[in-house]
């Protein structure tokens, strides 16, 4: 299982919803699951997911594995104000959101 | 000051094309000694609107204020989005310089300045000892609600080195700061309390080639309403920039109770999300943010309401956001509030007074989260107590008083909300900043000057080149009056850039191109780099506290690691 802490308008697909808490997801994982899979099997629509994603802590491509007990967040595409100038990105390919 | 006198210049011939951060700094290098006493006769306070102030180009309504900082000992420029700035502008003023002291102790001035001339008057002793937010609606009862005000509060006529500059924002609070530096106790020092600004009848600023100007405002107009960062209704616009609370949270780079840990268990309850949704509950209808200044199109400055619907504070900005809360371990949005609001009423930098009260709670005085204790901790500052001097003058002299270790500044200067061990980028940016630690000199360097752990890459020296690009293109916004969050679609959107300098250009008549207004920003970097040398400051000044060095900060469980030979390598040009 991996821990999916969600912001903004992805909220809806957690139980909790308050926008003052968190809204947590648990998803079984594959192996060689990336990011952009555990998301797609979500449902989650993927032209609302922005830049900011983190994979325990590390700011993250899409394309990063994933693994059991890994903690994911991902803010939606109208809220990716860490800009792209203060990390490297890890596991992020050239047509990842930017 | 010193005989309470005004006079005016002609703009000399170097300072023609020159505004905002460009010409303070110009200033401050000509005219002050750089081992002057900060708050003695010597010291100079000058503001000045950027290049393009008082047009139509959007968000540009910035005002540069400059001098020697009480804080750092460095030279110190520090920026607001200001009705004033456009005021003054439109009354064809570039600069203005504060300079000397009265003999007089305890009595201060007001500068009233309009289309007829400037004066100083006594300010009326019932107008002093008191909060802005008491003594503006005199101030406005006077001089009528169309004024454009900048003042010192409290800590200023103590002299107090977080002292901020405020100025009035669009609804004549006193709300908007240049905060970083302590120039208050310097404006304090020279018996200044108000200027007050009324532009009626003012002539406004006629751009030398008007259609290039207007290609150039309609380019980046374009780049801003596009962006979805700068958009109506964008992140900057719903969220404000306490959206960052819970997005540094997860990067593990939020520092949190006195830098001690880069993730805090109640970001969520106080970040941009939970603004926007607690004002939705106690208003019953959403409430998108409002604009800190005319002619700003981005929209970021919220305002945050009691359970009874009527306004507590504005703007929880997300370095205020964290500074009074996460870092304090404060998690309740009511009691943020109420700081920011006593940092406004009392004249203080929200930075430099969250990371203070930190340091306080770590050596005691409060416990982390304890709110009730934090607001009595900030009384003592507005009533100048010993022990609110002592806390008045920031978080390094607190740290030595009470014998705290644990002081994360930089010359002086409190770190913002940006934990240099996580985002170790921004460590090279505090370090060798001409300020003191400070986010706002240069945003970027990170990808261009690390490899991956921090470790120093064989080709540095050439990727420091591309970061000191960067902070030079940083000083350059800063120098036209644009705020810098039009960064976000200026870099992104090339033609947005090209709208900028189109601007300047059409403004000034000048025929600068990208690669010549970087090197504007270089130009500027470089002298206030040679004041701060001139001052007494080595390359041995460029370093974090040695904390950081050995304290390990989770959940990354870093430290900051990058080389001496690296932070050198930012100004070897």
């Amino acid at each position: 299982m991996i821990e999916i802490h969600l912001y903004g308008k992805l909220r809806r697909f957690a139980k909790s919803k308050d926008p003052a808490g968190d809204s947590v997801v648990r998803v079984p994982v594959k192996e060689n699951d990336t990011i952009l899979d555990v998301l797609l099997r979500l449902g989650v629509p993927l032209h609302e997911v922005g830049s900011n994603i983190f994979l325990n802590w590390q700011y993250s491509g899409l394309s990063r594995r994933v693994q059991d007990r890994d903690r994911l967040a991902v803010f939606p595409d109208d809220m990716q104000l860490l800009y792209k100038w203060y990390f490297q990105r890890i596991g992020a390919k050239d047509n990842d959101p930017s | 000051m010193n005989d309470r006198t005004v006079k005016y210049d002609e703009v000399p011939e170097k300072y023609r094309l020159r505004g905002g951060r460009w010409l303070t700094s110009s200033i401050v290098c000509d005219e002050v000694p750089p081992t002057c006493h900060p708050l003695g006769p010597s010291n100079k306070v000058t503001i000045a609107p950027g290049i393009v102030t008082g047009t139509e180009a959007p968000t540009s309504a910035r005002i540069s204020v400059g001098g020697k900082s009480p804080l750092t000992g460095t030279i110190k420029e520090t920026n607001s989005g200001a009705k004033l700035s456009q005021q003054i502008a439109r009354l064809g003023i570039k600069a203005i310089v504060f300079e000397g002291q009265p003999e007089e102790k305890g009595k201060f001035w007001t500068v009233e300045l309009s289309r007829s001339g400037a004066k100083l008057v006594p300010t009326p002793p019932d107008w002093l000892g008191k909060g802005l937010y008491d003594v503006f609606p005199h101030l406005y009862k006077k001089y009528g609600d169309k004024v454009a005000v900048m003042a010192i509060g409290l800590a200023g006529e103590m002299k107090m080195a977080m002292a901020g500059v405020c100025f009035s924002d669009m609804k004549g609070r006193p709300s908007r700061y240049a905060g970083r530096g302590g120039i208050g106790a310097v404006l304090g020092s020279k018996g200044l309390k108000f200027l007050v600004v009324d532009d009626t009848g003012a002539p406004g600023v006629e751009p030398a080639d008007k259609e290039l100007f207007e290609t150039g405002c309609k380019k980046l107009t374009e780049a801003l309403l596009k962006h979805d960062i700068t958009k109506p209704k964008g992140a900057l616009n719903t969220y404000g920039t306490a959206v960052l609370i819970n997005i540094i949270n997860e990067a593990g780079g939020l520092p949190t109770r006195n830098f001690s840990n880069g993730t805090f268990e109640g970001a969520a309850k106080i970040a941009g999300e939970a603004i926007f949704d607690g004002n939705k509950k106690r208003l019953g209808k959403e409430l998108y943010n409002h604009a800190c200044s005319p002619g700003c199109i981005i929209q970021c400055s919220n305002t945050w309401y009691k359970p009874d619907a009527t306004e507590h504070t504005s703007c929880i900005e997300y370095e205020s956001d964290w500074a009074l809360g996460a870092n304090c371990g404060i998690s309740d949005l009511d009691i943020i509030a109420e700081l920011n609001q006593l940092c406004n009423n009392y004249g203080l930098d929200t930075i430099e007074a969250g990371g203070t009260l930190a340091v306080a709670m770590d050596a005691g005085l409060a416990n982390f989260g304890d709110g009730k204790k934090a607001i009595e901790l900030m009384h003592e500052i507005g009533k100048g107590t010993p022990l609110g001097r002592v806390l008045g003058n920031g978080a390094a002299v607190t740290g030595k008083v009470f014998g705290v270790v644990r002081v994360p500044n930089v010359k002086g200067q409190n770190m913002p909300a940006y934990e240099p061990r996580a985002i170790k980028g921004i460590g090279v940016t505090y370090a060798t900043s001409t300020m003191g630690a400070d986010h706002t000199a240069g945003y970027t360097i990170a990808p261009e000057i690390l490899s991956v752990g921090g470790k120093a890459d064989p080709l540095a020296t050439q990727k420091g080149e591309l970061s000191r690009n960067f902070q030079a293109a940083t000083a350059f916004i800063d120098s036209t009056g644009h705020c810098l969050f039009i960064a976000f679609a200026i870099l992104d959107i090339a033609s947005g850039f090209e709208g900028m300098v189109e601007e300047c250009n059409g403004v000034l008549g000048t025929k600068w191109t990208g690669d010549e207004v970087t090197k504007i920003g270089l130009d500027v970097l470089r002298m206030e780099r040679n004041f701060n040398e001139a001052a007494g400051f080595t390359k041995a000044h460029d370093r974090l506290p040695e904390f950081m060095k050995y304290e390990k900060l989770p959940p990354h469980n870093t430290v900051f690691d990058v080389s001496d030979e690296v932070l050198d390598s930012v100004y070897k040009f």
